[in-house]
């Protein structure tokens, strides 16, 4: 049983606030760290490593597919779901887009847009066996992941690459606009879209609602299969993006694209806060999430240390796991903390008298 | 110290949050004896039982066990002192053979230890000969039928030597011919010296059954008494208390037109069938019948949550179709659900959050949230109802029971309902919250809302209704006038002529 608290919506904001906090924190120190370990000034008197502008920017630039998977799977997760077919959908969704322009012979746009149409519908198909057949979104979407990937995989033969793709669509994965790469200013389009969604909406406070309590929902009336459906609507048409982004950035759209992406997303939206119980997340907490995984991989590439041990990747994952852990962690720690501190009320025993 | 009591207890307290659920109760159990405890719901009989079996601790008061006195009791200590609980739905595993269940409960065992099947089932087959149960000790216990369940725990009780036998509401879902087999049971256990405390609504059952009764109320022990001594009228009004009439309060005007009328409403999934019932703008209609007489199930059909498979239903006299809660709630049907932890309220979200979860549409336009339009309808309910919390940003979790409904009913209030269903609104509240939520249905029926109450509460449903309908068996056993006695809203829910009533 719950005990009332004094000022129970205070401490549940402090802790909010605490765990995004220390995220961003950590997030500034890992930055540091690497800007003063990572940077050297090579034989040429030229500065080299993490502490160039062309540095932060490829930071940015490869963390936009990770970090719009990311955010397609904050909702998914606050309902207390899971969307492990995100990466899969990205690779299927490079495939179709390439197809689409260059066997089908459909311009950019036309080929982009259909593109965006058929992730949503495939977000739909597990949508549809979520809420209609309510099986559980793990098994679903696990389901789902190996079909998409099977999907892009037969589509090529495993053997097909798209490439050649016209400059005016790489810009959009390899150039900049307006001082930034220009895929980031569509990533900070979506990211403010799915921030707006979560925190501004009625269909934030629903997805909340289902993820701390479905039946709770359901009996205040709130339309919980469709609000469900929604969700893994919205996530097909991000990772379907997230595809066509994957496509101009390397130039070549071929069936493995964002391989085991899914898991590096979910990271980043537990890092970031969001309960994998549903319920409790937010945007911006994914978003940091995002962003210490990739400075984390990133910086680590430009230690000196790592470049000689040849093994950037494995480190990266290695930390990022640590990260991750300690995060947990040190969630349930601040919660046992006070339980701690606050002494045992229960009576003291009266020695049984004979 | 042969001649102390089994189990003593004196002046034992315990509250909840700020609901006092005892509040100075005295009990004894006598060996071979077999004690009746009696109480509307909420009257504390849960919580004694919880207490003497350590699942809960006392705020305050004595318990003797054999002239010992205890403390700092818990499940384990409690079994070892020979205390043994027989709930009315048995906690056994259900893919685990009849044998296998005992031999656990007997002895735990340990995990590296080898498991001596054959005495498992020697013992199993000895237990069940001895309390007359024709049970295959390698049954898997799935297949067995509640009562057969029950016989199951009893021996268990038996096997562990359980000198106090607590039997909650045993007979509650048995046949006439099991309840004997279960009678015969209590009897032998009786004869060899065991208390037993035997919980049930069925006067006639302690008076078949009990030797002593003693009646809760509120909390407090409204007296013991020889089965000899009483009547069945006097041990109701004891239950019932005096001030019935006037701790209710009255209607303010005569009810209107017909605002919600089922026809021949059924629902196979709920088991419900063939309810045909009217409530009137401004009437309050109260709903009574026993546990599991489909009364909640009845609410579910009418709000959408497991939809009509036959009959109708009409609102204003036009026929709508209720397939989902927000059917329903587009119509004006509010539904105040009885499990409000797990369906009232979602305890996480703050108070505001829940009190407009209903009303999306209306306040937030658009979709988008406006915390303004929230803030000043939470702070309205929170004055209006008041609400104690520590704001209107407090989890709703944080509130005791009787402010958690409070909010539940906000909620739907905030809808500007036509019809309100309640389900058990005062259960587990304390008594100032009670009254004052009584007041709050009262006024609102005044303001013209066609209210269904369901209560297992009879004081409750005898005081607040205007009609009394009483189910029995998923059916509408029949519809009583306000201001009927207990005697015929019991008689109609048991499904017989009470004895006894005058």
């Amino acid at each position: 049983m719950m005990k009332p608290t004094d000022a129970p919506s205070r401490d549940w904001k402090a802790l909010l606030l605490r765990h995004e906090m220390i995220l961003l924190y950590v997030l500034v120190a890992e930055w540091l760290f690497f800007y003063f370990a990572g940077t050297s000034v090579n034989r040429r008197g030229v500065v080299i490593g993490f502490g160039t502008l062309d540095r932060q920017f490829d930071v940015l630039r490869h963390s936009c597919e990770i970090g719009l998977l990311a955010l397609a799977l904050t909702p998914v997760i606050i309902t207390g779901g899971i969307d492990l077919s995100v990466g899969s959908l990205l690779g299927l969704c490079a495939i179709l887009f390439g197809k689409l322009w260059h066997d089908a012979g459909l311009p950019i746009p036309v080929a982009a847009g259909l593109t965006l149409v058929i992730g949503t519908l495939a977000g739909g198909l597990n949508a549809v066996l979520v809420t209609a057949l309510r099986l559980p979104p793990l098994i679903v979407t696990l389901g789902t992941y190996s079909l998409f990937r099977g999907l892009a995989e037969a589509i090529t033969r495993g053997a097909v690459t798209y490439t050649d793709f016209p400059a005016g669509f790489l810009f959009l994965g390899q150039e900049r606009w307006l001082g930034l790469p220009t895929q980031a200013w569509l990533f900070a389009l979506v990211a403010l879209a799915v921030w707006l969604l979560v925190h501004r909406t009625t269909f934030g406070r629903s997805y909340r609602a289902i993820g701390y309590s479905s039946e709770g929902a359901r009996h205040a009336g709130l339309p919980v299969a469709s609000r469900l459906a929604g969700v893994y609507l919205l996530a097909g048409g991000i990772a379907a993006l997230a595809g066509i982004i994957y496509t101009a950035r390397l130039g070549q759209a071929k069936a493995d694209a964002g391989t085991g992406y899914e898991l590096f997303a979910i990271t980043a939206v537990v890092l970031g806060g969001t309960s994998i119980f549903g319920g409790a997340g937010s945007v911006h907490g994914t978003l940091l999430g995002v962003a210490a995984i990739a400075v984390l991989k990133n910086g680590l590439a430009c230690l000196p240390v790592v470049m000689e041990l040849n093994a950037a990747e494995e480190i990266a994952g290695l930390l990022t796991g640590a990260l991750l852990l300690l995060a947990l962690t040190g969630g349930v720690a601040f919660r046992m903390v006070p339980r701690l501190r606050r002494p045992h009320r229960a009576p003291s025993p009266t020695p049984p008298s004979s | 110290m042969t001649d102390a009591p089994l189990l003593e207890i004196r002046s034992l307290a315990k509250s909840f949050g700020g609901a006092r659920a005892l509040r100075g109760v005295d009990f004894e159990l006598r060996a071979g004896e077999v004690h009746a405890l009696l109480g509307e719901n909420g009257a504390g009989k849960s919580t004694l039982i919880k207490i003497v079996t350590g699942a809960h601790q006392p705020d305050a008061g004595v318990i003797r066990i054999g002239g010992r006195e205890v403390s700092g009791l818990d499940p384990a200590s409690a079994r070892r002192l020979g205390i043994a609980c027989i709930y009315q739905q048995p906690a056994l595993f259900p893919d685990l053979t009849v044998a296998e269940n005992i031999g656990l409960r007997l002895d735990p065992g340990h995990a590296l230890r080898r498991v001596g099947w054959k005495k498992l089932h020697e013992q199993a087959a000895g237990l069940l000969r001895k309390i007359g149960a024709a049970i295959d000790p390698e049954a898997e216990v799935r297949g067995l039928s509640m009562p057969e369940q029950q016989l199951v725990e009893i021996a268990c009780a038996v096997g562990t030597g359980a000198r106090i036998v607590i039997m909650d509401e045993p007979t509650a879902s048995l046949t006439q011919k099991e309840q004997h087999l279960l009678h015969a049971v209590v009897r032998d256990l009786r004869r060899e010296g065991v208390g037993i405390i035997y919980i049930s609504h069925r006067l006639e059952e302690i008076f078949a059954l009990a030797d002593r009764v003693t009646v809760l109320r509120d909390g407090e022990s409204a007296g013991t008494g020889a089965i000899g001594e009483l009547t069945e009228r006097e041990l109701i009004r004891r239950m019932v208390g005096r001030e019935v009439a006037q701790i209710y309060p009255p209607a303010e005007r005569p009810p209107g037109g017909v605002a919600l009328a089922a026809r021949d409403l059924g629902c196979a999934a709920g088991g419900v069938r063939d309810v045909s019932l009217e409530i009137r703008a401004g009437e309050i209609l109260g709903l009574a019948g026993l546990v599991g007489a489909g009364r909640t199930e009845l609410a579910r059909v009418l709000f959408g949550l497991t939809p009509a498979d036959s009959g109708a239903i009409e609102l204003d006299g036009i026929p709508v179709t209720l397939r989902s809660p927000q059917e329903a709630v587009r119509h004006g049907i509010a539904y105040v659900p009885e499990d409000r932890r797990r369906h009232g309220v979602v305890l996480e979200m703050a108070v505001a959050e829940n009190m407009t979860m209903a009303v999306h549409r209306r306040l937030f336009p658009g979709s988008w949230l406006r915390s303004s339009a929230e803030r000043m309808l939470a702070n309205g309910f929170v004055r209006d109802l008041a609400v104690k919390c520590a704001g209107a940003q407090a989890p709703a979790g944080s509130l005791s029971g009787g402010n958690q409904q409070k909010v539940s009913l906000a909620r739907w209030l905030a809808t500007k309902p036509r019809v309100l269903i309640l389900d058990e609104p005062t259960q587990g509240v304390d008594i100032g919250a009670k009254a004052e939520i009584h007041r709050i249905i009262r006024r609102l029926a005044g303001e013209g809302l066609a209210v269904l109450l369901i209560s297992s509460d009879l004081p409750e449903v005898l005081g607040m209704s205007d009609r009394i309908g009483v189910m029995r068996g998923g059916r509408l056993a029949g519809v009583l006038p306000g201001g009927s006695d207990a005697h015929e809203v019991m008689a109609l829910a048991l499904g017989q002529t009470a004895k006894g009533a005058a």
